[in-house]
C-alpha cells in the first residue's frame, strides 16, 4: 500500500465527519433556500424580503451598533487595564471583566429580562433612589434590551483579545511616547491602538458573526416585531414547518456576515501586500 | 557635591518590589558631560537610567537638573529624550511622523514640525527616508530614527539605554562615533548604559562602573583602567589574571616575598592604600613578558617575576595567547611569539601593570584595634 493512500485512510474519518455532518446540511440548506413548492427559483427570496426587509435592517444595526459600542468599551478596558497607573484598580477590574463570558446567551437573556422590565430591578432601584417616578418607569424591553445582552456578554471576549494583545506589544514604545508628553489618551488612540488594530477588527468580526446567530436574546428580550432574523427563522420553522423561507432567511445572514469577513481579508491583504 | 553639577543624582535608592537594586547611589555630572554608566546585567545600571528618566521612582533620595529637584516629576517634564535598546520605534509611523511626534505632542505648528525633521533627518543621514515605514529600515538607520525622534524636542539630557547591542558589530563601531560626534557637536549631556567596556572608554569622558547597586569606581576611561580601585574593576576592566601573594608595605613601597612560583620584588605603592599581609595580584594578559625560563636577563627592580609552565598556546590574532600554570593557578598570557606546551617560562609583570589588592574590595581598610585576629582570619578567607 502505498504512503499517500495510507494517508488518506488516516484523514478519512476526520474528513467523512466534516463532509456528513456541516457540508452536506450546509449544501442541503443553500439548495433548499432556491427550492419553493418543488420548483427551482427565487420564491424564497421574495417571500423572506418582502415579510421580513425590516427585521433584516434591524438586524443589521443592531449587531452593527453593538459591534461598535463593543469595540469602544473593549478599548477602553483594554487600555485601562495596559496603561492604568492605579495597580489596585487594574488587579479588580482584571478579575471582574471576564465573567460575563461564563455566562450563556439565554442566561443573559434572562438576567436582563428581569432587570430591564417596566417593572423590574432596575426601574425599582431608580424609583427608590428617587431618581424617577413609578409613572416615569419604562421597560428597556426592545431593541435597547438586545444590544445591552450583546454588548455585556461579548466585550470581556474582545477585550481578552485586546488586552492580551497590547500586553505582547513593546513598552518601550509606550515608554517612549511617554518620554515625549503624550497623555494616557493619546497613547491608547496613536501608539497602542493602532499596534493592535488588526486583533481588535478580528475580535469584532467574530463578534458581530456570534450575535448574529443568537435566537436567545432576541427571542427572551424583545420577540415583537421587529426582531432579529434567527427569531425569524425560528419562528417560519416551528410556526409553519416553512423551510424554504427559513433556509432563505439564513442565506441572507450568511451574506451579511460574508461582507464582513470580505471586508476583513481585504484589509488584512491589504496589510501583507 | 559639585558646584557645576547639571544632573545631580543624590542617595538615590530604588527596587522593583522588594528586591533593592539601587543603595543610596551619588552621582553627579557636568553640563555637556558623556557619561557612561558600565556594569555587567544586574548591576542596576538601566534602572538608574530608568530613574533619572523618570519611569523607576525612587524609594529614597533625588534627582535634579540644573538644581531643580525633579524627583517626583513626569518623565515628559524633566527634560529628558530617551533611546530605548529596541528602539521603540512606532511600526505604524513613518519616519518623518516619529521624529516628529513630539514636536506635535508640544502643539508646535505644521511648518516648524516640517522644518525640525527635515534637519534632523540631514543631521542623521536619514535624508529621503521620511515616508519610509520603520519596517523598511535598516538596524542602523532604525538607531539613528530612534536617536533623532529623541533629539528633535530639543532635550537638555539624552538617556541612552544599550542603544547599540543591536547592531552588527561592524556598524556598531561605526555608530559609536556617529553618536560621540554628534554629542560633542550638540553639546548635550548624555548618559549611556552599556555592559561593553570598549564602547564605553570610546565614547564616554567619564566612566562609572557599577556593581550591585553600587558605584565602584568612577573616572576618566585612562583613570579606570590603568588605576582600578578594587579587584572587581580590575577585573571587569580586562585584568582577568588573578594570583594570591604576601607582601608588606613599607613607606612608600610595598615588598612582594618571594614564594614558591615568584621571585621577591620592591613595587611603588604609588598612594596605593595597601597593608601587609595576603593580597590579591591582577594583571591583563597583553600587559607582561614571557620568557623563557633559562633566561639569564635580569630583570629590572620593580617587576614581579613568576615562574610557570606553557599549558597551551592559541592564535587569536597578533598576539600569541598562552595559559600557562604557575603554582595552582593558571594564567593566560600574551606574546610575540608562540611557546610551545610544556615548555617552562618566566613571566615579568612590570610594576605600572600590577594591579594589587588587599583582599576583596568589601574589605575595611585595616583599624589598629586588639582583634586582630579577625584581620588575619578575613585574609585567610580571601586567599582560599
Amino acid at each position: 500500500m502505498s504512503k499517500r493512500l495510507l494517508g488518506l485512510i488516516l484523514v478519512l474519518p476526520a474528513l467523512a465527519v466534516i463532509v456528513l455532518l456541516f457540508l452536506v446540511p450546509l449544501a442541503a440548506s443553500v439548495v433548499g433556500a432556491f427550492v419553493a413548492d418543488g420548483r427551482y427559483g427565487l420564491a424564497n427570496f421574495e417571500k423572506a424580503f418582502a415579510l421580513y426587509t425590516q427585521d433584516i435592517i434591524f438586524t443589521v444595526v443592531i449587531v452593527s451598533f453593538s459591534t461598535f459600542i463593543i469595540g469602544a468599551l473593549s478599548t477602553a478596558i483594554a487600555g485601562y487595564l495596559t496603561l492604568g497607573e492605579n495597580p489596585r484598580a487594574v488587579a479588580i477590574l482584571r478579575w471582574l471583566y471576564r465573567w460575563p463570558m461564563f455566562i450563556p446567551f439565554i442566561v443573559v437573556g434572562q438576567v436582563l429580562r428581569t432587570f430591564l422590565a417596566k417593572n423590574g430591578l432596575m426601574n425599582n432601584m431608580l424609583i427608590g433612589a428617587g431618581l424617577i417616578t413609578p409613572m416615569q418607569a419604562s421597560g428597556m424591553l426592545d431593541w435597547r434590551g438586545i444590544v445591552i445582552a450583546f454588548v455585556w456578554k461579548q466585550t470581556p471576549f474582545v477585550t481578552l483579545l485586546l488586552a492580551g494583545a497590547m500586553a505582547s506589544l513593546d513598552r518601550g514604545t509606550i515608554e517612549a511616547a511617554r518620554n515625549l508628553g503624550a497623555s494616557r489618551l493619546r497613547i491608547l488612540l496613536e501608539i497602542v491602538l493602532p499596534q493592535v488594530a488588526t486583533t481588535l477588527v478580528v475580535g469584532l468580526i467574530l463578534s458581530f458573526v456570534t450575535m448574529m446567530s443568537v435566537l436567545s436574546v432576541p427571542l427572551m428580550i424583545n420577540a415583537q416585531s421587529p426582531t432579529m432574523i434567527t427569531a425569524d427563522i425560528a419562528f417560519r420553522i416551528n410556526a409553519y414547518g416553512d423551510y424554504g423561507v427559513a433556509n432563505a432567511l439564513g442565506l441572507i445572514s450568511l451574506g451579511v456576515t460574508a461582507c464582513v469577513a470580505w471586508i476583513y481579508l481585504r484589509q488584512t491583504m491589504k496589510e501583507r501586500a | 557635591m559639585n558646584d557645576e553639577a547639571f544632573l545631580d543624582i543624590a542617595g538615590v535608592s530604588a527596587g522593583y518590589g522588594r528586591t533593592p537594586v539601587l543603595k543610596g547611589l551619588d552621582l553627579s555630572i557636568r553640563k555637556g558631560e558623556f557619561v557612561a554608566l558600565l556594569g555587567s546585567s544586574g548591576c542596576g545600571k538601566t534602572t538608574l537610567l530608568r530613574a533619572i528618566a523618570g519611569f523607576v521612582q525612587p524609594s529614597g533620595g533625588a534627582i535634579s537638573v540644573a538644581g531643580r529637584n525633579v524627583t517626583n516629576l513626569p518623565p515628559d517634564k524633566r527634560g529628558m529624550a530617551l533611546v530605548f535598546q529596541s528602539y521603540a520605534l512606532w511600526p505604524h509611523m513613518t519616519v518623518a511622523q516619529n521624529i516628529g511626534y513630539g514636536l506635535k505632542l508640544q502643539r508646535k505648528p505644521r511648518g516648524e514640525i516640517a522644518g525640525r525633521v527635515d534637519e534632523m533627518e540631514a543631521l542623521l543621514g536619514l535624508s529621503g527616508l521620511g515616508a519610509r515605514k520603520p519596517g523598511e529600515l535598516s538596524g542602523g538607520q532604525r538607531q539613528r530614527v530612534a536617536l533623532g525622534r529623541a533629539l528633535a524636542i530639543d532635550p537638555q539630557i539624552l538617556l541612552l539605554d544599550e542603544p547599540l547591542s543591536n547592531l552588527d558589530a561592524r556598524i556598531r563601531l561605526q555608530v559609536r562615533h556617529e553618536i560621540r560626534s554628534l554629542q560633542q557637536r550638540l553639546g548635550i549631556t548624555a548618559v549611556h548604559v552599556t555592559h561593553d567596556r570598549e564602547e564605553a572608554m570610546v565614547m564616554a569622558d567619564r566612566i562609572v562602573i557599577m556593581n550591585a547597586g553600587r558605584i565602584a569606581q568612577q573616572g576618566t576611561p585612562e583613570e579606570v583602567y590603568n588605576r582600578p580601585a578594587s579587584s572587581f574593576v580590575a577585573a571587569f576592566m580586562g585584568a582577568e589574571n588573578r594570583l594570591v601573594l604576601t607582601g608588606h608595605a613599607e613607606a612608600s613601597r610595598f615588598g612582594i616575598l618571594e614564594g614558591s612560583d615568584n621571585a621577591g620584588c620592591l613595587v611603588p605603592l604609588d598612594g596605593r592604600p595597601l597593608a601587609s599581609g595576603s593580597v590579591e595580584a591582577r594583571f591583563r594578559a597583553e600587559a607582561v613578558e614571557l620568557l623563557p625560563a633559562k633566561s639569564r636577563e635580569n630583570p629590572s627592580e620593580a617587576v614581579l617575576e613568576l615562574a610557570g609552565r606553557v599549558v597551551t598556546v592559541s592564535y587569536p590574532g597578533g598576539l600569541w595567547r598562552h595559559a600557562i600554570k604557575v603554582g595552582t593557578a593558571e594564567i593566560l598570557v600574551d606574546a610575540p611569539r608562540a611557546f610551545s606546551p610544556g615548555e617552562a617560562v618566566k613571566v615579568r609583570i612590570p610594576h605600572q601593570v600590577l594591579f594589587l589588592f588587599n583582599s576583596r574590595e568589601a574589605s575595611p581598610p585595616p583599624k589598629p584595634v586588639s582583634r586582630s585576629g579577625v584581620e588575619s582570619r578575613f585574609l585567610e578567607v580571601s586567599e582560599a
